[in-house]
This record gives C-alpha cells, sequence and structure tokens, in this order.
C-alpha cells in the first residue's frame, strides 16, 4: 500500500505542478463540445441523446491522452525502469497507474459535464445525478484499459498512434453499453431502465482491471 | 571465499539476428568491485540490464545472489544501479526525488536520509531545485545518491564517471569505495580503464566477449583516493 500511495502521490504532485494532462484534457473536451454543439445543433427531443455522445467522445479522447500522459512522466529520464527494478509489486505500480489516470479523467468529466449542461441546456439535477453511474464506470474500465496499453504503446516510436489503434476496438462494446446507459439518464429514466447496460460496463471493468493487474508486469519488462 | 554475488555461465544476447553478448561468463564476488571496458555499442549496458532483471537473456544464465536474475523477486531491492538515464523525475526537486525512492523502498526517516545523501554529492544548496533545471553532472551526482540510498549489495554503474567534473568523480567514487569496503560487489563500465585506488578485476567486452583486460595501452584514469 505504501508504494501504491508513494506512486499515486508523486503523479498526482507532478500534475499539480505542470498540469498539463488535466489543461490538454479540458481545451480537448471544451473544443468537442463546440464542434459538436455547433455541428449537431441539437433539438429539444434529441438533446438527451447528443449530449451522451459528445460526453463520450470527450471521455474516449480524454482517456487516451489521460492515460498516455502518466506514462510519459515514467518514461522521462528512463524512471520505468527504476520502479521495474524497485521491490514493489508490478499490480501495485499499475494500480497507482490507473488510479492517477482515472484521477486525472474524473476532474476533467466533472468539468466536462458542465460544460454539456450549458452547451446542450440541460437541467442541473436528478438527470445528471443518474449519469454519475455510467461515466464513473466507463472512466474506471478505459483508464484501466487505457493504463495497459499506455504502457506498451509508450515504448514504441509510434506509441501515440497505436494507443487508440489498440484501445478503440476493445473498448467499443463498454462505449455502446455507456453511451446508451447515459442516454437513458439523460432522458429522465430510473436507473433500473439502464441496468443492463450498467452491468456491462461492470463486466468490463472487472475484466480490464483484472487483465491490466496480471499482464502489466509482463508488459513493462524490456525483452 | 566470500560469496558469489554475480555469475553469468555462456550467456548469449541477441537483438534480431545481431549478435550482442557471446558465451559471458562472469563471476563477481562479495566486496569486489569489477570493471569492464568497451567501446560504445559493446553490449556494456545491455549486459548490466540483464544482470538487473530489466532484460532477459536469449540464452545462457545469469545469477544474482544465487537466484536468476529474471526471477529475484524482492532480492531486487539488494541491487543499486546507476544508467545513462538518471531515473529521476525532472518536474520533481532533488529532495522529493529521494524522498519518493526512499518511500518505494519503505527505508525509515526519509526526509533525513535524502538530506544526508544529497549533502554526501556536494548538492545541498540544490536540495530545493528541480532537477529540470540541473546540468548533467549535478543530476548525475544525485542518481548516484539514489542508487547508494539503499545499501544495496550490488551496484551496477554503466558509466558512472561519465558526465563528472573532477570534485564530482572524487565523491563518487569515494562513495563506490565506501560500498565496497562494507562488502557490497560492484561492476562497473567504462571506455578506458580507471585506477579506483582500490583493487579491481578488469575486464574487456570486445566483440560481445568478456575477456580479462589485457590492453594496457588504453588510458589509465587515475581517480585519487
Amino acid at each position: 500500500m505504501g508504494a501504491f500511495t508513494a506512486i499515486l502521490r508523486k503523479d498526482l504532485r507532478l500534475e499539480v505542478r505542470s498540469g498539463q494532462s488535466t489543461i490538454a484534457l479540458f481545451a480537448l473536451s471544451l473544443l468537442i463540445m463546440v464542434v459538436l454543439v455547433f455541428a449537431l445543433n441539437p433539438q429539444p427531443a434529441d438533446r438527451a441523446r447528443d449530449a451522451a455522445a459528445a460526453l463520450w467522445v470527450a471521455l474516449v479522447f480524454a482517456g487516451m491522452l489521460g492515460a498516455t500522459r502518466a506514462m510519459i512522466a515514467e518514461n522521462e529520464n528512463g524512471c520505468m525502469r527504476a520502479l521495474t527494478l524497485s521491490p514493489i509489486d508490478p499490480a501495485a505500480l499499475y494500480g497507482a497507474k490507473l488510479a492517477a489516470a482515472f484521477t486525472f479523467m474524473a476532474i476533467v468529466e466533472v468539468a466536462a459535464v458542465v460544460l454539456i449542461t450549458l452547451f446542450f441546456n440541460l437541467d442541473f439535477g436528478a438527470d445528471l445525478a443518474r449519469l454519475a453511474p455510467s461515466l464513473m464506470l466507463g472512466t474506471l474500465g478505459f483508464a484501466a484499459l487505457a493504463t495497459l496499453l499506455a504502457a506498451i504503446s509508450s515504448r514504441t516510436r509510434a506509441g501515440d498512434l497505436l494507443l487508440p489503434i489498440l484501445a478503440i476496438p476493445l473498448f467499443i462494446p463498454a462505449i455502446i453499453a455507456g453511451v446508451k446507459a447515459s442516454v437513458a439518464a439523460l432522458s429522465g429514466f430510473p436507473l433500473a431502465a439502464a441496468s443492463q447496460w450498467l452491468g456491462i460496463l461492470v463486466a468490463f471493468d472487472v475484466l480490464f482491471v483484472t487483465l491490466g493487474g496480471l499482464l502489466f508486469e509482463h508488459v513493462i519488462r524490456e525483452d | 571465499m566470500t560469496r558469489l554475488v554475480v555469475e553469468t555461465r555462456a550467456l548469449i544476447k541477441t537483438f534480431g539476428v545481431t549478435p550482442v553478448l557471446r558465451d559471458v561468463n562472469l563471476q563477481i564476488h562479495q566486496g569486489r568491485c569489477a570493471l569492464l571496458i568497451g567501446g560504445n555499442g559493446s553490449g556494456k549496458s545491455t549486459l548490466l540490464r540483464i544482470l538487473a532483471g530489466l532484460s532477459q537473456s536469449t540464452s545462457g544464465d545469469a545469477m544474482v545472489f544465487g537466484e536468476n536474475s529474471r526471477d529475484l523477486g524482492v532480492a531486487r531491492r539488494r541491487i543499486g544501479m546507476m544508467t545513462h538515464q538518471s531515473w529521476l523525475y525532472p518536474n520533481l526537486t532533488a529532495r522529493e526525488n529521494l524522498g519518493f525512492y526512499a518511500e518505494l523502498y519503505d527505508l525509515p526517516n526519509r526526509d533525513a536520509l535524502a538530506t544526508k545523501w544529497i549533502e554526501s554529492v556536494g548538492l545541498i544548496a540544490s536540495a530545493n531545485e528541480r532537477v529540470r533545471e540541473f546540468s548533467r553532472g549535478m543530476e548525475q551526482r544525485l542518481s548516484i545518491a539514489r542508487t547508494m540510498m539503499t545499501a544495496p549489495d550490488l551496484l551496477l554503474l554503466d558509466e558512472p564517471f561519465a558526465a563528472l567534473d573532477p570534485d564530482g568523480v572524487a565523491i563518487v567514487a569515494d562513495l563506490i569505495r565506501a560500498a565496497i569496503a562494507r562488502g557490497c560487489a560492484a561492476l562497473l563500465t567504462a571506455h578506458s580503464t580507471l585506477d579506483l585506488g582500490i583493487e579491481v578485476d578488469r575486464y574487456q567486452l570486445t566483440n560481445g566477449r568478456v575477456l580479462p583486460y589485457r590492453d594496457e595501452t588504453r588510458t589509465l584514469s587515475r581517480i585519487g583516493a
């Protein structure tokens, strides 16, 4: 637990100091919202659907950027090798990197939710509260997958290109479930109406977190 | 007889079809210092990475503390390694960097320990500066402090004097001598032979093979005690 908190605290300190990830993620989310709101010109009947789509586009891009940034800090000056050589459990290292990516994404998502509420003229209230489970589950799953894949892609020359190529196809089923659950929440349906979609998100979270914990050790090792 | 810390047997490493290390047989005992001399790209860093368990050999055995270096587990904490990269976070201060590693290794009195080691490498005036602001030599000094702070039983130092000024060379040489004196084994690499002021087993890495050092015409850099 000590190593987990040490790495997470270090990542958060680096982020607070540089602001690189959160500022970039916020700017990207803002850009996506602006483009989509003017492209779609949402009508009242379509607002929930369009807002959910915009939110998930922002989530996926923010996730890729956040996970990549969290891993870049470790590859600068070869710090990942120091972590690999240290006596920490690779699963604790993965957990800390996942927690950092989740935190960066969650901060940006709070801002993104405020932006969609303003841009898509939604009501602050119960609908937004119902959105929280699908967003949190989606964020956890994507952060888990992207952290694992960012560890692979950050060691390759075309890393920035490789991450979306690897991550998005694997995450498509979870994106579909997340969008459906978000549309239901923003349309005012009770949480139970989206339970099957939330169940799929939970399954993907369990799958991606477990895979990440098991495979991270092998991914960070060199040939 | 002192304990065997490093032993490689018929170690081979190839990248694709290119052989880098061929049939490497090397032994380093507790309290001994070995110096591996070789040119650029000769495979020195690759050998160190294999011994640290960071890279895998193509065939042969790399035994460290009697275990395969790939399966060291918690024994990894007994290795101190310094490479061309400093393994320091540029946006953390010197003190924060050492404090972070002290926490990873679960060392007691982290703040005092970090201060002690920063002082030992002559960087106390820059303790609260970010590593990004450091010169290459200062970063290397801090890197050796990071390496030594955990009191390792095996030091793997890749060209530890490469970017240092004379004061830095003297400081790092003192730290290496002190580590050897307390029983630590060390494997250093360099482009030319060095005189550390202690008994050193010299080897040369030529065409992927580790042989006893024989070329006395190479520069002998004396590093005074």
